[in-house]
């Protein structure tokens, strides 16, 4: 499956046909430490107040009785902290609920004891009374006319950046190319439909833990983050220190899924440690995991007109958008021009105009939930898709084949592509699932998906100790995919040794260069190339010092298997330990480098509120085909085969990639049958827990076969490979909902298509026939 | 406070531990923060992620919601207690080499599920290894590559 060719790129791909990770064996011995299994001397307990409401007027928050408990040392609220708002894009935020609550997991106070049960006690005592307000509580209630703000000061935010705001309207974007109106007046098919899908969360089976410690001014966060600096970056702006004064480590990161993005609840914690002069620890609870991070799956309306040629070409699309925001934007402003971008898809259309709003209500925050807005969006257009090929009178295939994106195509903001391969996958998944003999009860579904790659600033140092091994120190965060256990191996290629010889220190903003943490599967893309550079510059100081020795020219030099040598003839050589004890007597052997910014690919579309994710840096593409069957009586669909097709360039780690793409089946199989976040008429969420927020279990989980389409990509990751571990996650639900829609006569249009939706639509499908047949 | 503490003795991973519990301490809990062990996880303290798993007695138990009194007597075992020494569990090697292993967090109860299991039912059939393995949820993977290690481990013992 992974030839090794002889293409130089490909070495390390056969160097890593076996992967043991290099965090492994603490995983699985117990030996390794997650937050919630740290302990300091004198560490005090802290607990969060929630608003416990969505949308209220504060009029009395007395902390006074909770202060006098015996063991309670600290209690604050926004009285006890710098009274700023924060977050990137619109600063809509602050620690604390100040006057106002806008969804039922604002935080009122923070208290820290020296048991959880009495920090349990002092959240008790604390007498708060709210009136309630009008409750927003969905997209369409927030765009009535009448609506109540969630943010009646919103004009007031300082914002940034080409940002349009109106309202309940956190941001708008727009992607518009060609004449429109022209084109869809020209068409021969013109099909309308809308999609509605439910919000859904991360989930990470760890729930998220902080442990904070001052040291003089200086403190240190032990936090469960994705991203060590937005972690750092959010405590210094809100507590008004600077950066070097506040050092995140994250031990062992029990997953994210873009869950444990962004700054959350870290200062926090270290205000109540400033306060008490202790060691302070936070654990979530379940419950508290699904209430009051900012990283809700965002819910969505898609409104979709397209238009064909008579033969079946895609002529025009026009859309809208709606994507449920919650009450605080927090990472979520570029949302609205990705999901233009998704609802736009890998397709060729000449005629686009795709409107796209991120809509505030009283709900939790939405932001980063892996592939942010892909997976319901690709839900809703590849539904649509199927929808196109029977009004063209094509099958679902061959209607893809026509009009999707290849190599020097335009794509929809008008991007030209270099060398992609959608084409592939689609034919890759398509053939590997075949044409099998299906049971009445069976079906077989088709969709493609895409997603970009994300380049950000990252640095990498290293270092080759007197004995020949090696110490990289990078700004990676591992949050469980293994692309920082892979920044060992690049370094091991690029020096020549053994990767059993290279070390990693990582997840410390103290110790090692700024990056952009396990977001936007950017871990290898970014780091990856830090890394390489990094290592490049000691593997010079090697030739040089080789060259000497070896009485040759130091561009002859080759290094590889522990030894250099000279070109052509491996028989004079020197081991790189022997070189490395030289220098450790003079020149040192050490390097630092930032990763060089790849080139962003320009755009020719109108991007309104352009929030720079209409310019795809290489683009990633995938086909999944999935075979499910279901249980017409019950309404109870399974999913018992997929077949996936990848294209994200080169693939360094064989196992790794494919742990990526099954895992992110998985929680698209979750995400099209089975999670939902459900919401009563008060705003608060009904199902905060594991029992009534179904995850997929191994019992749920089908066959899933990987290929993947190796494209060298320039200008994209180290040794031409692209970002990984979102993309699987974008297309799954759509599959399957194509095969739903041919297990029970037309699509469901809801997503997740849970067994109860699933039924009342076969009900409803069964009364229309039975009326069809009276007439 | 005392009154509502007992004197018990956990004998965990084949050592014994006296130790004063309260009386409705969760075992995970005391594993976790009286006898010192923390490889035994907690995800959701209501029996429904699986990664507080141990064995009691060779059953597996979520240890969330068991309490640490009624442990008194049985033999507990934690995934400290996997491997031999220095030596991995064929499990915890098979795991690791089958890729089955991301976050970690999960690791630990689906090792002792899976420990469990292939005691009762040492050559478990993919369906017997998706059902043994059905009470402990894993985000990470999809599942695929630990039923390869499950299945490969079965050949191996």
């Amino acid at each position: 499956m992974f030839p090794c060719t002889a293409d130089a790129t490909a070495t390390l791909a056969c160097t890593m046909k076996t992967f043991v990770r290099a965090d492994g064996p603490d995983k699985v011995t117990g030996s390794g430490r997650y937050v919630a299994d740290l302990t300091l001397t004198g560490m005090l307990h802290a607990k969060f107040l929630y608003a416990g409401v969505a949308h209220g007027q504060i009029d009395r928050l007395d902390v006074e009785a909770a202060r006098a408990i015996p063991g309670v040392l600290a209690v604050m609220t926004t009285d006890d902290v710098p009274d700023h708002r924060y977050s990137p894009v619109i600063p809509d935020r602050t620690l604390f609920a100040k006057n106002i609550v806008r969804f039922e997991g604002e935080i009122l106070a923070a208290v820290a004891a020296t048991t959880p049960e009495i920090a349990a006690q002092a959240l008790a005592a604390i007498d708060v009374a709210i009136t309630e307000l009008p409750v927003v509580n969905d997209i369409e209630a927030a765009l009535a006319d009448d609506a109540p703000l969630v943010h009646e000061d919103w004009e007031s935010y300082d914002v940034t950046g080409d940002t349009i705001r109106d309202r309940n309207v956190a941001t708008f974007s727009a992607i518009e190319k060609g004449d429109i109106d022209a084109a869809l007046a020209g068409a021969a098919h013109v099909v309308t439909s809308r999609y509605v899908a439910d919000a859904s969360h991360a989930t990470p089976i760890e729930p998220r833990g902080i442990v904070a410690q001052w040291e003089g001014d200086k403190v240190t966060i032990w936090t469960s983050t994705q991203v060590p600096y937005d972690a750092r970056d959010g405590v210094c702006e809100t507590l008004g220190l600077p950066a070097n004064r506040v050092r995140i480590i994250v031990p062992h990161l029990g997953g994210g899924f873009g869950g444990k993005c962004g700054f959350h609840f870290e200062a926090h914690i270290a205000a109540l440690a400033r306060a008490t002069k202790r060691p302070v620890k936070l654990v979530f609870s379940r419950e508290e995991e699904f209430l009051a991070p900012d990283r809700r799956r965002e819910g969505m309306i898609v409104d979709i007109t397209t238009g064909l040629s008579a033969d079946g070409d895609i002529v025009a699309r026009k859309a809208w958008v709606g994507i449920d925001n919650g009450a605080y934007v927090a990472d979520a402003a570029f949302f609205p021009q990705l999901a233009a971008m998704h609802v736009g898809g890998p397709y060729k259309i000449p005629a686009v105009k795709i409107d796209a709003q991120l809509i505030y209500t009283n709900r939790q925050p939405s932001g980063s939930v892996r592939a942010p807005t892909a997976p319901q969006a690709c839900w809703a257009v590849e539904t649509h898709t199927d929808e196109l090929a029977a009004a063209a009178g094509l099958d679902p295939v061959e209607f893809r084949r026509r009009n999707l994106v290849r190599t020097g195509d335009e794509g929809i903001a008008g991007q030209i592509y270099d060398e992609i391969g959608l084409d592939q996958c689609l034919d890759l998944a398509v053939s590997a699932m075949g044409s099998p003999d299906l049971p009445s009860d069976e079906a077989i579904g088709v969709a493609i998906g895409w997603w970009p790659s994300f380049a950000g600033p990252a640095g990498a140092y290293a270092k080759m100790h007197g004995d020949g091994t090696v110490q990289v120190i990078t700004g990676a965060q591992e949050c469980g995919t293994g692309a920082v256990m892979t920044l060992r191996d690049i370094a091991a290629d690029e020096l020549g040794v053994g990767v059993e010889d290279v070390q990693l220190v990582y997840q410390d903003t103290g110790a090692a260069p700024v990056g952009p943490g396990a977001t936007g599967s950017q871990t290898l893309l970014n780091h990856g190339r830090a890394v390489e550079s990094a290592t490049q510059q000691i593997a010079e100081q090697l030739r040089e010092l080789a060259a000497n020795e070896l009485e040759a020219a130091a561009s002859d030099i080759v290094l590889g298997d522990g030894v250099a040598s000279v070109a052509g003839t491996p028989a004079v050589s020197v081991p790189i330990a022997d070189l490395a004890a030289t220098a450790a007597g003079g020149d040192l052997l050490l390097g630092s480098a930032s990763a060089p910014m790849p080139e962003w690919p320009s755009v020719s579309a109108r991007c309104v509120g352009d929030q720079e994710m209409a310019s795809w840096l290489a683009p990633q593409f995938s086909c999944h085909v999935v075979r499910v069957q279901l249980d017409a009586d019950t309404g109870v669909a399974r999913v018992l085969d997929v077949q996936a097709a990848h294209d994200s360039g080169t693939i360094l780690n064989p196992i790794g990639a494919t742990g990526q793409i099954e895992g992110g089946v998985m929680m698209g199989i979750g995400q099209a049958l089975s999670e939902i976040t459900q919401y009563d008429e008060a705003g608060k969420q009904r199902n905060p827990g594991l029992l009534e927020y179904k995850l997929q279990t191994i019992a749920d989980a089908p066959t899933i076969s990987t290929q993947f389409v190796e494209i060298f990509t320039p200008n994209a990751g180290p040794r031409g490979s692209k970002g990984l571990a979102e993309a699987p996650n974008v297309a799954t639900a759509a599959a399957i909902s194509n095969a739903l829609a041919k297990l029970t006569g037309g699509p469901i249009r809801q997503l997740p298509m849970t067994p109860e939706r699933v039924w009342e639509h076969l009900d409803a499908r069964r009364g229309s026939d039975a009326t069809e047949v009276s007439t | 406070m005392s009154t509502n503490e007992q004197a018990v003795t956990l004998e965990v991973n084949r050592v014994s531990y006296a130790v004063q519990v309260p009386m409705g301490s969760n075992l995970s809990g005391v594993l976790r923060n009286t006898v010192g062990l923390t490889g035994t996880k907690e995800g959701c303290d209501d029996c429904e992620c699986g990664a507080c798993m141990v064995l009691l007695d060779g059953q597996p138990v979520n240890s969330c919601s068991y309490l640490a009194v009624q442990a008194q007597g049985r033999q507990i075992t934690t995934v400290e207690g996997l491997a031999d020494g220095d030596e991995l569990h064929a499990l915890q090697r098979n795991i690791l080499e089958a890729g089955g292993v991301q976050c970690g967090f999960c690791t630990p109860g689906m090792l002792m599920s899976a420990r469990a299991l292939l005691d009762r039912t040492p050559n478990p059939t993919d369906d017997e290894i998706r059902i043994g393995l059905s009470g402990n949820l894993c985000r990470c993977t999809g599942y695929a590559k630990i039923i390869e290690a499950v299945r490969e481990t079965a050949v191996q013992l």
